[in-house]
């Protein structure tokens, strides 16, 4: 029982860290990017990368945010500009992106399936039992880093820019609010927090250029679901996560696989608002 | 002759096919407050609208004082010099009263002291900063409407139908404060209306506007509300 | 200008050329290309056939599927399960396209069920075929050795049929779709799956059931998709959960865009194309050629979002400058009577009983009650935000209110959706023009009459009939001289002139018009309001009019409801209210503005 709900908190914590950077980037930008999952990709090779060198694991995240924020930079200036009034069209081009990245990654390091190291290896006793230490940080990850965003927008002008260009983007022009760079910014750093994201669950998987799709799916289901709020994102990330982990757990794997997308859209059928606030 | 504030020359603009506004021409002065009037449908939003560069005009060109921006995108008219308040969502409904404020200046260097001198029109607001602002009335609503505009010192004031709804008691306490601020600093206002008694109570000159052209125009004087009721009623 | 029917039988003979040069080629090409090209075109051919289906549904009607892969693959699984358990005879092999056949048909009824139903958004429908394609490829990784999991089934004895064939078959099947699919995106059908694309609500109010609709089209799109599954299993002789993945769904897409959405033909040859080049280069640069396609198609989308098809086109037509197709194409204008109606005249046309509106706590409207007899125009007056556009939207759709009646011609709309209301006799003009922009002035005003008159699916009717009332507006206005003008090239003022047309098209005995003369010239008004009065004093027709120019109310209302700050304050005679004080101040603060003489 402990196990379990050990299992479903900190597989919350999991799919947090890897929707968020896509909630951000629809929060701001209203367009979806499907090469998220190709971020989350270079995120993992990033990872590979500092392992092959033998550096640190602890470099990984923060090496693999950095590359993320100025491939950011460069995709939202090349491919997402030119698309803000079609966001349609912004889903096919940013997964047509998607594509390049797993041919490029297939090019460079091969199709095999690698692993990394974890910073932080073995299991720790917790309410009498004994539990992964490295999925234990991923829930404090994803705490941390929902702290960090929502102290970002609450407390800082510049997180109070990036609320008023999601409430009312003309309102915001019209009081002198650069919204084109309120969206740069946060294309970059939803690009960044994909990467990260990608360098902190291979430790617990192993990396192959496919290896971002699945969690693209799960991660814009739980967007479509959550709006444009973190707090929906963790409550939803804890009910369908959690719904997984029991699928799992007491009904087999592969209906696991399947709970998110399913529950996800057929939640949006009955209460098209999802988590979100109506 | 003083460079002028604001200046259109034959600005056409439209949306699409439809052409709202047609060879538009008017200059305002420093501390020239004008009132725009004209019926619904008639262009007066769009006018604004076009002045602040969220429609590109299709000819003619805008100076905002003495500077040709008719290229430039509207964050780079607002802020600073200009202010703008649009007709509708005009606030942030979810933000607090503060915030609000705080968004009508470019930086929060110096907040405090430039909230204070607004608040001192409006004290309620002073009180209300913690409170989410759509959950303020109409009224209140407008006023801080108003407080926002006149929180970065602008020196040309953009106004889009700020009576609308409103009760007579509000409306002559937002008169008196845009005749006030216009008095002590030289600021230039364009206010669009409908309300033709608190456009000409605070107004020095007055432009008609009927299917988006200026019919009719001149000094505020005794006898024009009648003139300009004429134009209203086609 | 040109009927419709004589550009059909130009078109048609040029389509006939076309469709034997297709055949022509197919039934050619296994004798003069090499055995390998031959045996990867199959595949090509195939996948050609569902970038059709793929381009009719997104390119024409704005559904965007990722899962038109899910189709083809449980076409596939049919035929492997089928010829894998149960080895092969006619019987098996029938009985197995027969149910394959189904469970898309039912899948795709399913989905559309889901997508196409009450207030979800328009990307929902992405979102369920997405989930689609997992659960495809889920299933079939559950079904273990039945469905051989991941590895898939392959080897089992199927048709003995040469590759020639399959090709001549699958190249057949492919001339064959597009020219069915030109067809009908061509006829009168076609221009209704335009409507949808462009503005499906004003779709639902001329009484459309959008949805029936859509739902058809996907599945027989779904159908489609199977069978080119069912012959690549028949065929290739194997299959893998990877045929109806997301990944060839989105595919798919891809292709298309490519192509050029709404071309057809684009897409068919992209698909091709693209896979019969994958197929050669697989071997020697894979990953690069992959990768050349996605770089090709972000470059597309961003800077060509029309596609590669017509970007070529244009071209062509610059290179080799031939004279225009001079005559526009358009159909004759036939003026009707109006349709006897069965109207009691003791019910009224509108009842509103204690009709409120709230958001939460804001009442927009507040206990609205009112009715307006048959004969009557009733002009809704009040200040910018007194509620007037809202109670219209309550009258005509059941899910707008948050309590009270309202009935049309003595029934109840209850929870009804627009296009049931619109059956109960209810036309509604919106406040913006709401047209269809990509259609022609004719093709609109075919669309807006498709509940009186059924559309073809195959041909262009040569003739609209309009009613009376509908026939002066189009005349009035000049839209008559202008049935071949694209709708996105109209001025505003004719824009509100065309949905006025449209919708008294559609014969409706309870009218309601918000701002129905906003953009329009003097005279072309008085036309108008002269139309108006007629309907109401000849034809019986109950009319609610929003309206902000109050001398145009005065002379043509019979009654005035004055609605302010979401309640009515007044309602009565014209001189009555027209006269009130109150109105006059709570109107514009301005005793003149209604209209009085100073």
């Amino acid at each position: 029982m402990i196990d379990l709900f050990l299992d479903i908190v900190t597989t919350a914590g999991i799919l947090y860290v890897v929707a968020v950077g896509l909630l951000v980037v629809f929060g701001v930008l209203k367009i979806i990017n499907f090469a998220h999952g190709g971020f989350l990709t270079i995120g993992g090779y990033a990872a590979l990368i500092t392992t092959e060198l033998h550096l640190s694991p602890w470099v990984a995240p923060p090496l693999a945010l950095v590359v993320g924020i100025v491939l950011g930079m460069v995709v939202e200036r090349l491919i997402v500009r030119p698309l803000y009034s079609r966001p349609l069209d912004a889903i096919l081009a940013t997964w047509g992106l998607s594509i390049v990245v797993v041919q490029l990654i297939t090019i460079g390091f091969g199709r095999g399936t690698q692993f990394v190291m974890s910073p932080l290896q073995g299991a720790v006793p917790l309410l009498g039992t004994s539990y992964s230490l490295y999925r234990l940080a991923m829930l404090a990850t994803a705490l941390i880093i929902g702290a960090a965003i929502a102290a970002i927008l609450q407390g800082t002008r510049l997180g109070l820019t990036a609320r008023a260009v999601i409430m009312n983007e003309t309102l915001a022009q019209s009081l002198g609010i650069n919204s084109a760079l309120v969206r740069f910014v946060t294309f970059s750093v939803g690009a960044g927090l994909a990467t990260m994201a990608g360098a902190l669950i291979t430790p617990l998987l192993s990396i192959d250029p496919l290896m971002g799709v699945p969690w693209l799916l799960n991660a814009f289901m739980l967007v479509m679901v959550s709006g444009t709020s973190l707090v929906s994102l963790a409550l939803a990330s804890l009910v369908l996560g959690g719904a997984q982990v029991v699928v799992s757990t007491y009904g087999n794997p592969i209906l696991g696989a399947l709970t998110i997308v399913v529950l996800a859209a057929l939640l949006l059928r009955v209460r098209p608002a999802g988590f979100a606030r109506a | 002759m003083a460079e002028a504030a604001l200046r259109l020359d034959g600005v056409t603009s439209g949306y699409g096919e439809a052409m709202v506004l047609r060879d538009v021409s008017l200059t305002l002065l420093p501390g020239e407050i004008l009132t725009v009037l004209g019926k619904n449908g008639m262009g007066k939003s769009t006018l604004l609208k076009t002045i602040m560069g969220f429609l590109p005009p299709r000819e003619g060109r805008v100076h905002i004082h003495g500077r040709d921006v008719t290229r430039l995108p509207p964050h780079r008219r607002a802020g600073g010099s200009v202010s703008y308040s649009p007709q509708d969502q005009a606030i942030f409904q979810d933000l607090t009263v503060g915030e609000n404020l705080r968004l009508g200046l470019r930086s929060d260097r110096g907040a405090a002291a430039a909230v204070e001198r607004v608040t001192a029109f409006f004290p309620f607001l002073a009180q209300r900063g913690r409170q989410p602002a759509g959950t303020l009335s109409g009224g209140e609503q407008k006023m801080l409407i108003m407080a926002r505009a006149l929180l970065s010192n602008p020196r040309l004031l953009l106004i889009d139908e700020i009576s609308e709804g409103l009760q007579p008691s509000v409306i002559l306490r937002l008169a008196e404060v845009l005749r006030r601020e216009c008095a002590a600093r030289e600021l230039t206002i364009l206010i669009i209306e409908q309300n033709l008694r608190f456009a000409l109570s605070v107004a020095s000159r007055y432009a008609v506007l009927v299917r988006g052209e200026i019919v009719d125009g001149g000094r505020v004087a005794p006898g024009v509300e009648a003139r300009i009721q004429d134009h209203l009623a086609v | 200008m040109r009927l419709p029917s004589q550009r059909f039988r130009r078109e048609l003979r040029i389509l006939i050329m076309l469709v034997l040069c297709g055949l022509l080629i197919v039934a050619v090409g296994p004798l003069v290309l090499d055995r390998y090209s031959v045996s990867i075109l199959v595949r090509s051919f195939l996948y050609g056939s569902i970038a059709v289906t793929v381009d009719i549904l997104w390119g024409f009607t704005g559904i965007l599927s990722f899962g038109q892969s899910a189709f083809f693959g449980i076409g596939a699984y049919a035929c492997g399960l089928a010829f894998d358990h149960f080895g092969i005879s006619p019987g098996v092999a029938l009985a197995a396209l027969a149910a394959g056949l189904a469970v898309a048909g039912l899948v795709a009824l399913l989905v559309a069920w889901l997508a196409f139903g009450a207030r979800v958004s328009a990307l929902y429908v992405s979102v369920v075929t997405l989930v689609l394609a997992i659960v495809f490829v889920q299933v079939i990784y559950a079904g273990g050795n039945f469905t051989g999991s991941s590895s898939g089934l392959s080897d089992f004895d199927t048709f003995d049929l040469s590759t020639a064939a399959w090709f001549r078959i699958a190249g057949a099947g492919l001339v064959v779709v597009t020219a069915l699919g030109w067809i009908f995106v061509r006829s009168d059908m076609g221009s209704l799956l335009v409507s949808i694309r462009e503005n499906e609500t004003r779709c639902r109010y001329f009484g459309i059931s959008v949805t029936w609709v859509k739902g058809g089209l996907l599945l027989a799109s779904a159908i489609v998709a199977a069978l080119a599954g069912f012959a690549y299993a028949g065929y290739n002789d194997v299959v893998a959960p990877d045929l109806g993945n997301f990944q060839f769904g989105t595919q798919l897409v891809i292709w298309v865009a490519l192509g050029g959405r709404g071309t057809l033909i684009g897409p068919a040859i992209v698909a091709v194309l693209v896979d019969f080049v994958s197929a050669y280069l697989s071997g020697s640069l894979p990953f690069i050629w992959q990768l050349i396609i996605g770089g090709v198609f972000i470059v597309v989308i961003v800077a060509m979002p029309q596609g590669l098809g017509p970007a070529c086109v244009a071209v062509i037509r610059r290179l080799i400058a031939r004279p225009a197709d001079a005559a526009p194409v358009a159909a004759r204008l036939i003026a009707v009577p109006l349709r006897p109606t069965a109207r009691g005249a003791q019910t009224p046309a509108i009842q509103l009983t204690g009709v409120t509106r709230s958001y939460g706590s804001l009442h927009v409207l507040e206990d609205i009650t009112f009715s307006g007899r048959s004969g009557e125009l009733v002009s809704l007056v009040g200040p910018n935000g007194a509620g007037k556009t809202t109670l219209i939207r309550c009258i005509s759709d059941g899910e707008e209110r948050t309590a009270g009646r309202v009935a049309l011609q003595g029934c109840e709309i209850g929870r009804m959706a627009p296009e049931r209301c619109v059956r109960l006799g209810l036309g509604r003009k919106f406040q913006a023009p709401t047209v269809f922009d990509a259609l022609t002035v004719g093709q609109s005003l075919r669309v807006a009459r498709s509940r009186i008159e059924r559309l073809s699916f195959w041909r262009c009717a040569d003739e609209i009939r309009l009613p009376e009332a509908a026939m002066r507006v189009v005349r009035a206005t000049g839209l008559d001289t202008q049935l071949a003008t694209t709708v996105r090239h109209l001025s505003h003022g004719a824009k509100q002139a065309l949905e006025l047309a449209m919708v008294l098209a559609m014969e409706p005995s309870v009218l309601m018009l918000d701002e129905p003369t906003a953009g329009l010239t003097k005279s072309e008004r008085t036309v108008i309001g002269g139309i108006l009065m007629e309907l109401v004093a000849q034809h019986g027709l109950c009319i609610l009019l929003i309206e902000h120019d109050l001398a145009f109310v005065r002379e043509i209302s019979s009654r005035i409801i004055v609605l302010y700050q979401g309640r009515i304050v007044l309602d009565g005679a014209v001189e009555e209210v027209a006269s009130s004080e109150l109105v006059r101040t709570i109107y514009t603060g301005e005793p003149q503005a209604l209209g009085e003489p100073v």
